[in-house]
């Protein structure tokens, strides 16, 4: 056990004697993993800040009830108890329909054509409904589908209109986005595994007399490899970290202007830094990618050089 | 301690490198490989130190067949041997001490241990105050000496070496010569491959009690071992 461990200890020492001796090719090699991956992590962070944006939205109302036009005032109070006890209903407002009328008749402007005034004065009775206005807790399609059907079996009810379709739009931006991050993330992940096992390559080749010379004296071949798998790990590692780097500078560069923005918009928006978790499987994955990387390229080059 | 039956060995698309040698030899023996070159010499040594495997015949070494051996337990048995190879395969990236500590680091020796043999193999020698040496700053008969530190530094049973005065002056390759025959005599079985064991032989550096292996044409002369005396 403690041989093993100060075996793999001495590999270590090596391979970051190697990696001070060529300073300037190990920081780019790493910067360019870095790159690599900061691409999908500030993919990542834009995805899991709109997502949170389209969690977290405010607005007046998502779903409408309009009442029959010969209900009662008991049916009125009945939905506004039904609606209060509904635990999936975070506010409701109701508008009677000769509120809705003076609404009506204050939003037209409009002098140059026949308004919509004198088409309401023309008529005897009230048109409009009354109605609810009602903001659900859950936005996301199933709470509020489940949401509509009990709305509609309430007395009195004659219409639920369900206001989503900006909200369906962003969800579908949004699934989309998602697919566009994995499809991104693992072709990078392949350029990744290509950079890193060039790179491992011509560390190979240029240790092939030391390879060469321990294969003949008795190395074994994972004795032989171990270094290289070791450079791959801290190749990924190194590069997993500038490419957190990378992405802290963007978002908080990117969120210097999306304050204002956010501010015309009257929103609170900005761009949030990845998690430690995230940030741990970025790392993670990436030295993992580098050990595959490594094992690919020297497993094939020592079967090449040693027989 | 090694023991030949029969041997042949072909490479592909190739000629026979070696025909139907049988021999073998003892522990604390000191045998030469003679003949000319393209004779098999290497390939007899490669065959012994297993990193070739015959293509027909019984190779013995500690009375294990090479044949039969498992791929993953041929490091383990290399590691028997004391190499010193004809082109030296001195690496050049690192000084001398580092030189002779790559041997070690294979066996999982390092360390003050490591760093304790690793001297005593300099100082056999005759290279302890180069260790720091840069090995392209040595001379030829220092680099070749530097390979035989490298060779036995693990303290193998048996020390193989091709052509280890092939480039020296005389009185270099004397002193190489006379460098193998005291670790014979500390009980360590040596083969040495050399194209000029007989004319060494004619000047005294070859003992009557040394064994010749003389290769012709990838066959064994004569009936296998013989006497020094008896060849010339």
């Amino acid at each position: 056990m403690n041989n093993w461990f100060s075996h793999h200890m001495q590999t270590l020492e090596l391979v970051l004697r190697r990696f001070k001796t060529n300073k300037l090719s190990t920081l780019l090699i790493c910067l360019a993993i870095g790159v690599t991956l900061a691409l999908p992590s500030l993919l990542y962070a834009v995805l899991d800040s709109a997502h949170g944006l389209a969690n977290n939205v405010k607005s007046e109302s998502k779903i409408s009830i309009f009442l029959t036009l010969n209900h009662d005032d008991a049916a009125v109070e009945n939905i506004t108890t039904a609606l209060k006890n509904e635990a999936q209903i975070n506010s409701f407002k109701f508008v009677s329909k000769d509120d809705a009328l003076k609404n009506l008749q204050a939003t037209d402007t409009n002098k140059d054509v026949p308004s919509s005034n004198d088409i309401l004065g023309s008529l005897q009775n009230n048109p409009l409904p009354d109605a609810f206005f009602i903001e659900p807790k859950q936005l996301d399609n199933d709470s509020v589908e489940s949401l509509k059907s009990t709305l509609s079996k309430l007395d009195g009810v004659e219409e639920v209109i369900v206001d989503g379709a900006w909200l369906k739009r962003l969800n579908a931006l949004l699934s989309l986005g998602q697919k566009a991050l994995t499809i991104v993330a693992g072709l990078l992940a392949f350029a990744l595994i290509a950079v890193i096992s060039n790179t491992i390559r011509m560390q190979i080749l240029t240790q092939q007399a030391e390879i060469e010379l321990s294969y003949l004296i008795g190395a074994t071949k994972s004795f032989i490899r171990r270094p290289f798998l070791y450079a791959g790990a801290l190749y990924g590692l190194l590069g997993g970290l500038f490419a957190l780097l990378i992405t802290y500078a963007a978002i908080l560069l990117f969120n210097q202007s999306l304050a204002p923005l956010a501010a015309e918009y009257q929103a609170d928006f900005a761009l949030h830094l990845p998690s430690f978790s995230v940030c741990f499987v970025i790392c993670t994955l990436a030295l993992l990618l580098g050990i595959i990387a490594a094992y690919l390229v020297a497993s094939k080059s020592l079967s090449k050089s040693v027989s | 301690m090694i023991t030949f039956d029969n041997v042949t060995k072909r490479y592909p698309s190739s000629h026979e490198a070696l025909t139907g040698v049988s021999f073998s030899i003892e522990r604390g023996d000191i045998v030469y490989v003679t003949g000319h070159s393209g004779a098999g010499k290497s390939t007899l040594l490669k065959l012994v130190a297993t990193i070739e495997r015959p293509t027909s015949g019984i190779v013995l070494i500690n009375n294990q067949n090479v044949s039969k051996l498992k791929e993953a337990t041929l490091p383990f048995m290399r590691r028997q041997f004391g190499m010193v190879f004809q082109d030296h395969k001195l690496l050049y990236d690192r000084n001398c001490y580092h030189n002779v500590a790559l041997p070690l680091a294979i066996n999982g020796i390092t360390g003050h241990e490591a760093g304790k043999r690793i001297r005593a193999a300099l100082d056999k020698v005759g290279l302890l105050g180069k260790e720091k040496a840069m090995p392209i700053t040595l001379s030829g008969g220092e680099q070749q000496r530097l390979a035989i530190a490298r060779a036995v530094v693990s303290r193998p049973s048996i020390l193989i070496a091709d052509e280890p005065t092939g480039n020296l002056d005389r009185n270099y390759a004397a002193d190489i010569i006379s460098l193998f025959k005291a670790f014979q005599q500390v009980g360590v079985t040596v083969i040495i491959a050399t194209h000029d064991a007989l004319g060494q032989a004619q000047k005294g550096n070859l003992g009557l009690e040394n064994k010749v292996l003389h290769l012709n044409h990838g066959k064994l002369a004569g009936a296998g071992l013989e006497n020094a005396e008896a060849t010339t």
